[in-house]
């Protein structure tokens, strides 16, 4: 940063702040260490045979890797039915989500009509309800619609918690050029033709970004899927996992436990490996609501 | 936030056909902008605004979920409540997540967003913000049950790790003193990253103007961050610290489920953990429904006291 002033230094000064810099890095990666450790570890006892998990010393890396925790883990718990539940779940939500964002985000930014701002300002103002306030009710609810055990429980009443992804798509469509649209308008296009030809097609980005957000998010969600999802069966990998540490035999399990942990943090880390700096900026983007 | 649209309003152009089907089209294309709208009005109105009065009602009533019929018992669910030993740790619990937490969350990636700044040209720094990032894009349960096995008194890491040094074997799960503090771990190492990232996002915004002419004048790095670049970023902080107090009380209740379930003795129990247990294990509907209630009111108040005496120290770049 001093560097950017022109002011001469002397060597003396320039050591020592190169001496802060070395232990800058130290201090850094002394915590990312921390950080990344509880995954390292995930995956070394993965990938453990039992008598490795339960040595009196610590083994960071296990000396007969086997694969076996995995095939295990999906014989002990329906681990491939849980997967499958997450998956669903999680695309359906998405996909629920931009349905009924998009247009909406639309017709804020672009349409004029009565009330528009009341039904804006109903929209923003769910952010601030905690997700945890409604869950009485609508439990009642699903349970009476019959929608306990099912994806839909899980689901629909999911779909409202998408406030901030109009207001981040609201955005993104009022900074499109406004000749574009009214040429569209000129050339005879109705609101439908205008939205789904012209404003869909231009506003890619943010609804990849919205898409990444609303997929990790119902991959990771697990107060509601907990209530919802009762039956062995119908979990969820994020909500399922535990039974793992509270079965009564759960001391051999920690391996394939650890197994499904892996299994259950592989689609969102494969997605962040992807596209870590696109996924890093969508959180920052996420961080600049207000 | 709302007053941008003015200047972008669509100009539906005239249309002086008189065809017969004109009629139609203007009813429908005026009835567009409801319709798009629609499923997501119903949806909050439905799952999110429905409930806030249906919670309320129903906190004036004795039920459990199967009965048939509700029993109307005025107050009753709330005085309840502060009667009940299980409602008092339940708040204890809540006030130390929020004692340890909010510094934790807020200030603690700040620390770290400053560390990181002077480093910010180096080849690494890229490195470090993906491993300090990727907690942020998993699960709370799962990052819990990873740290379940390192947590773990007799098979786990951190035991181990303590053995080898000759301390004795700490149960750090089932412990009242420890208990609590490996909720907290967990949740520090969850956010750490994601508020890490939103404050190096908003010290690069930074315009450099101010920074060289603070410089000119002799400041030095030190002050610089301080009188300079964190008022600038108080915008983040202030957002941060909202969403933190909105969030903390349910982030870290898949962290309990999974570490605790609330215990020993109540003692990581927290208010969303309460309402969890009343309404889901105990089946206490008017009970659960008068928490929410209260857990409604607390976070609008709250809220409104950050807007109210943090925000005027805020400075909108």
């Amino acid at each position: 940063m001093a560097s950017m002033v022109t002011a001469p230094q002397s060597t003396s000064s320039r050591r020592s702040r190169r001496t802060g810099r070395v232990l800058i890095h130290v201090v850094v990666i002394v915590i990312c260490f921390l950080t990344i450790f509880p995954f390292f570890w995930m995956l070394s006892t993965a990938f453990k045979p039992p008598e490795e998990v339960f040595t009196k010393d610590i083994r960071l890396i296990p000396n007969n890797p086997i694969l076996s925790n995995f095939p295990d883990a999906f014989q002990y718990f329906p681990v491939a039915q849980w997967f499958g539940n997450s998956l669903g779940i999680a695309v359906l939500t998405t996909l629920g989500k931009l349905v009924i964002s998009v247009p909406a985000a639309f017709a804020f930014a672009r349409l004029n009509f009565r009330f528009d701002k009341f039904f804006f300002a109903m929209v923003l103002a769910t952010m601030i309800v905690p997700g945890v306030i409604p869950i009485v009710p609508n439990y009642i609810l699903v349970s009476d619609l019959g929608w306990i055990n099912t994806w839909w429980g899980v689901v629909i009443p999911s779909l409202p918690a998408t406030a901030f992804f109009v207001f981040l798509l609201r955005q993104n469509i009022l900074q499109l050029p406004q000749d574009l649209l009214d040429a569209a308008r000129l050339d005879g296009a109705g609101t439908m033709k205008l939205l789904l030809h012209i404003v869909l097609p231009n506003i890619r980005p943010a609804i990849a970004v919205v898409m990444i957000l609303a997929f990790l998010g119902a991959w990771n969600q697990y107060l509601w899927p907990l209530l919802i999802l009762n039956d062995f069966d119908s979990k969820t990998l994020a909500v399922g996992m535990q039974f793992f540490s509270s079965n009564t035999e759960s001391a051999q399990l920690w391996g394939p436990m650890m197994a499904t942990a892996t299994i259950a943090t592989l689609p969102p880390l494969i997605i962040y490996a992807l596209a870590q700096k696109q996924i890093i900026s969508t959180f920052v983007t996420s961080g600049i609501k207000g | 936030m709302a007053t941008t649209r003015t200047s972008n309003e669509m100009q539906v152009p005239a249309r002086t056909t008189s065809r017969r089907g004109f009629a139609w089209h203007r009813l429908i294309e005026g009835a567009t902008p409801y319709l798009l709208i629609a499923p997501l009005i119903f949806l909050i109105s439905v799952f999110v605004y429905w409930p806030l009065f249906y919670s309320t009602y129903l906190s004036f009533f004795d039920w459990n979920f199967v009965r048939p019929d509700k029993a109307f018992v005025g107050w009753d669910n709330y005085t309840r409540l502060l009667d009940d030993p299980r409602f008092a740790r339940a708040l204890h619990g809540t006030w130390i997540y929020f004692v340890a937490l909010i510094p934790i969350q807020v200030f603690l990636p700040l620390g770290l967003a400053m560390l990181l700044w002077p480093i910010r040209r180096a080849k690494s720094q890229a490195s470090y913000r993906i491993m300090l990032f990727s907690p942020t894009v998993i699960a709370w349960s799962v990052g819990a049950v990873m740290w379940l096995w390192i947590f773990n008194p007799l098979q786990g890491l951190l035991n181990k790790l303590l053995a080898e040094f000759g301390v004795e074997r700490i149960n750090w799960l089932s412990d009242r003193d420890t208990a609590i503090w490996t909720v907290i771990v967990v949740a520090a190492w969850k956010t750490l990253g994601f508020h890490l990232i939103l404050y190096l996002a908003a010290l690069e915004a930074v315009p450099h103007d101010y920074v060289e002419a603070a410089a000119l004048d002799g400041a030095n790095n030190w002050q610089i961050m301080w009188t300079i670049r964190f008022p600038l970023i108080t915008p983040t902080f202030f957002f941060v610290l909202v969403t933190t107090v909105i969030s903390v009380n349910e982030d870290v209740f898949g962290a309990i489920n999974v570490l605790t379930q609330g215990g020993p003795f109540g003692s990581t129990t927290n208010i969303v953990y309460y309402l969890y247990e009343q309404g889901f294990q105990y089946f206490q509907i008017g009970a659960a429904s008068a928490v929410s209630v209260i857990l409604f009111l607390a976070t609008v108040l709250l809220t409104w006291v950050q807007f109210r005496f943090v925000e005027r120290h805020v400075h909108y770049g």
